[in-house]
């Protein structure tokens, strides 16, 4: 990036900043701060360990620094500015969740599109959320775009803010699915004097795959018979002599399946459960970037900053507007919005925000300023003389 | 001071009787051996055995001794001793407290003050994140993870549970051995102390003792080789009956399964390895095996010492390196003599020999 670039960003962030209203995180003055400058030369280096007290009013900072990126610790200490985590002295810390598009398995790098990668992105939040309100039940969450290219969550509730990595991590292979074992979700009944091994349906990852099981029992039952016989021999471990079995009990005993008894049908409905299991996994985890998570110390961006890769703002997104919340639209900075600007680009680029789609030239061009910025920002242009 | 505060010393109410009887600890320490001595005990009994030993009859003497032998833990000021002392005081009162909730109410005494689960519950500030259901009970989650986080064995991971509405659901022994570990990270909480020297120089000697016990059990040392050729009589012995299919006491079982695990051994190996005989039952052994592991994290417990191997009767064949080599200590020190005396190329792990024979895809068996 070229000094002149440097200096416009710079210079139009300030604006933004001059602008802007952001509303800190709670317990702004137990936090770390944090935030990367302007500055030339290779690497960014961030200027850390800074508590409220270092740098005041956090508008007025932002304002007068013009940062180009700005983060807040997840941690609360007793003395944030102390220059090593020991020295901080840790009391608590709120639970965050980072989905990154660059880490879903969903998404391919290189093919998908920026727009496409955010909307895969979505609906992994969507995952996400639906663990953390229907299975966690947590009521404090703040979901954030983070300007770049994915989603954070950040979870408040009291009960949570002591836990230590450890716990953390169990929280994390939780919305991840990793380690779940087919027999933990299974349970020995006694029914009379026999056992039965029952799925769990009340809650968990087990009510999921019981929802998978009744589907699938529904898919079969709606088939016709050779269909239906073909359909689980598809499945793992699952020949004729199963597939026949699994397709009596179905027939007989749909109630059992209801009931969640893996028992009816024999050992080929295990099975089928045991490979259900690995497809609900694969469908409804939420891929999210585990260290972050576990990290009591994390850095996170602030809600409200501008990301210094993109010039796109770092958005809260109230919950009953989530379904409605386009990034590429609601996160340009309304200020970079007002006129055109002058930009050199090195290679052609195809550029989609606000709901348009600029196919753009290579060499200097004319573009909105929220283009250029972005543009610029991702080191795909250097400013141009007006 | 009551008998129900000796019984669970690490209770705010023991604590506060301490308080108000104004007892001087300083005094204590200097001039009341029975209370010294059975604080020695509590932590040599952590170390070797697991528990801190037996209640004395005295009420004074039990309840003081708990103060006292944190007053010499943290002298000792290690690492290792103080996570085992907290294990075992946590151990012994999980063993007291199932005990007196599971007694029937009429074959209680009636003279004693006796501990109520909404008692214990309340100790540890659980009165709200645990409540009753009709098949059990629930657990707020963030309190589920803060005292199960630890404990090993699958079936206490948060993805293996019907986590709903914000609650994990528990049966009651597991939500005992919840309480175990709130008992063991009351019982952590502070330490290390930091002791006056008029107390410390008082127990000179007791600290000298615990440390010796400490340098005897080489529990640092991290062992991860599994030559069966090498292991000491006595587990060797108990391999043997597993493998022939015989039935073991339970701490047999224990005292088997706890030495393989140290030696490095995961759940899945020790499967392995027991599973020479018919009669095998896999699932038993895994659950067993999961059990004592899911007791406590795997670094914080260890196999019997040869005094507690002795007095179960499990102590056999004893031969010249149990006598002269590592003078009855614990079977771990056996094994790692004969390991470090062994040269390297005779050495050849029993995992890489197995572990082939993993292919038990019974696919297509008559349904």
């Amino acid at each position: 990036m070229e000094e002149r670039t440097r200096a416009y960003l710079r210079g139009r962030f300030g604006d933004y900043y001059r602008r802007a209203e952001l509303s800190p995180p709670p317990e702004a003055n137990e936090r770390e701060w944090g935030y990367i400058p302007w500055t030339s030369g290779p690497g960014e280096t961030m200027v850390r360990h800074k508590s409220m007290l270092d740098i005041g009013a956090i508008e007025e900072f932002l304002a007068r620094e013009r940062p180009r990126h700005v983060y807040f610790s997840a941690g609360r200490y007793d003395d944030p500015s102390a220059n090593s985590m020991s020295k901080k002295t840790w009391r608590s810390s709120d639970l965050v969740f980072d989905l990154d598009a660059d880490h879903l398995p969903s998404v391919t790098l290189g093919e998908d599109s920026y727009a496409e990668m955010l909307r895969k992105c979505k609906g992994a939040l969507k995952r996400l959320l639906d663990f953390l309100e229907d299975d966690f039940a947590f009521e404090d969450l703040t979901v954030v775009f983070s300007g770049g290219r994915g989603y954070h969550v950040h979870v408040r509730d009291e009960g949570i803010q002591t836990l230590d990595r450890d716990a953390r991590r169990e929280i994390v292979d939780y919305v991840r699915g990793i380690g779940l074992d087919p027999d933990g979700i299974v349970r020995t009944e006694m029914r009379g004097n026999v056992t039965a091994r029952v799925l769990s349906t009340e809650g968990g990852w087990g009510r999921r795959v019981h929802r998978r099981l009744l589907e699938f029992v529904s898919d079969v039952e709606s088939m016709a018979e050779d269909d239906a016989l073909e359909r689980l021999q598809e499945l793992d471990g699952i020949g004729e002599g199963r597939a026949t079995t699994i397709y009596g009990a179905i027939q007989k005993n749909r109630d059992a399946f209801e009931a969640g008894n893996v028992e009816a049908g024999g050992v080929g409905v295990r099975t089928l459960v045991d490979s259900l299991v690995t497809e609900v996994v694969t469908d409804e985890n939420a891929p999210i970037d585990e260290p972050v998570t576990t990290d009591t110390n994390r850095l996170i961006r602030l809600p409200g900053s501008l990301h210094g890769g993109s010039g796109l703002a770092v958005r809260r997104i109230p919950r009953d507007e989530l379904d409605d919340f386009d990034p590429l639209v609601d996160a340009v900075p309304e200020t970079f919005t007002s006129h055109d600007i002058t930009v050199e680009l090195d290679e052609e680029t195809t550029v989609e925000l606000l709901g348009d789609s600029f196919t753009l030239e290579a060499g200097v061009v004319s573009v909105p300023e929220y283009v250029g910025v972005f543009l610029m920002a991702r080191g795909q242009a250097e400013k141009g003389q007006e | 001071m009551k008998p129900l505060h000796a019984r669970y010393p690490f209770m705010a109410g023991a604590r506060e009787a301490v308080q108000e009887a104004s007892v001087d600890l300083a005094e204590v320490v200097a001039t009341d051996e029975d209370v010294v001595e059975r604080a020695l005990e509590r932590v040599e009994w952590a170390l070797t055995d697991g528990t801190v030993g037996d209640t004395r009859r005295q009420t004074r003497v039990e309840l003081l001794s708990y103060p006292v032998a944190r007053v010499i833990v943290s002298t000792v000021d290690e690492h290792i001793c103080t996570r085992k002392y907290a294990q075992a005081e946590a151990a012994s009162a999980h063993e007291r407290f199932v005990e007196e909730l599971e007694t029937e109410t009429e074959l209680r005494s009636t003279r004693q003050q006796h501990l109520s689960l909404d008692a214990l519950l309340a100790e540890f500030d659980l009165g709200t994140a645990v409540r009753e259901t009709g098949d059990g009970f629930r657990v707020t989650v963030g309190t589920y993870l803060e005292l199960a986080a630890d404990q090993w064995g699958d079936e206490w991971r948060l993805v293996n549970r019907s986590l709903v509405d914000g609650e994990v659901p528990v049966d009651r022994e597991e939500l005992y051995v919840l309480l175990k570990q709130a008992i063991r990270h009351r019982v952590v909480d502070g330490l290390p102390l930091s002791v006056p020297d008029v107390i410390a120089e008082n127990l000179d000697e007791e600290v000298e003792r615990v440390r010796e016990t400490l340098s005897n059990m080489d529990l640092t040392t991290e062992i991860d080789t599994v030559v069966p050729d090498l292991f000491p009589p006595c587990m060797k012995h108990l391999l043997d009956q597993v493998q022939k299919g015989e039935h073991l006491a339970h701490h047999s079982r224990f005292a088997i399964a706890a030495f393989l695990t140290n030696i490095g051994m995961t759940t899945d190996e020790i499967v392995q390895l027991f599973e020479v005989n018919p009669g095998f039952g896999e699932e038993m052994t895994r659950y067993q095996v999961d059990h004592i592991r899911g007791d406590t994290s795997p670094t914080q417990y260890s196999a019997p010492a040869c005094a507690t191997m002795q007095s179960y009767g499990d102590c056999v064949n004893k031969d010249d390196i149990c006598e002269d080599e590592i003078n009855e200590s614990h079977p771990m020190s056996y094994y790692e003599h004969r390991v470090e005396e062994a040269d390297d190329d005779e050495l050849t792990d029993w995992r890489e020999g197995a572990g082939e024979d993993g292919d038990d895809d019974s696919d297509e068996s008559p349904d």
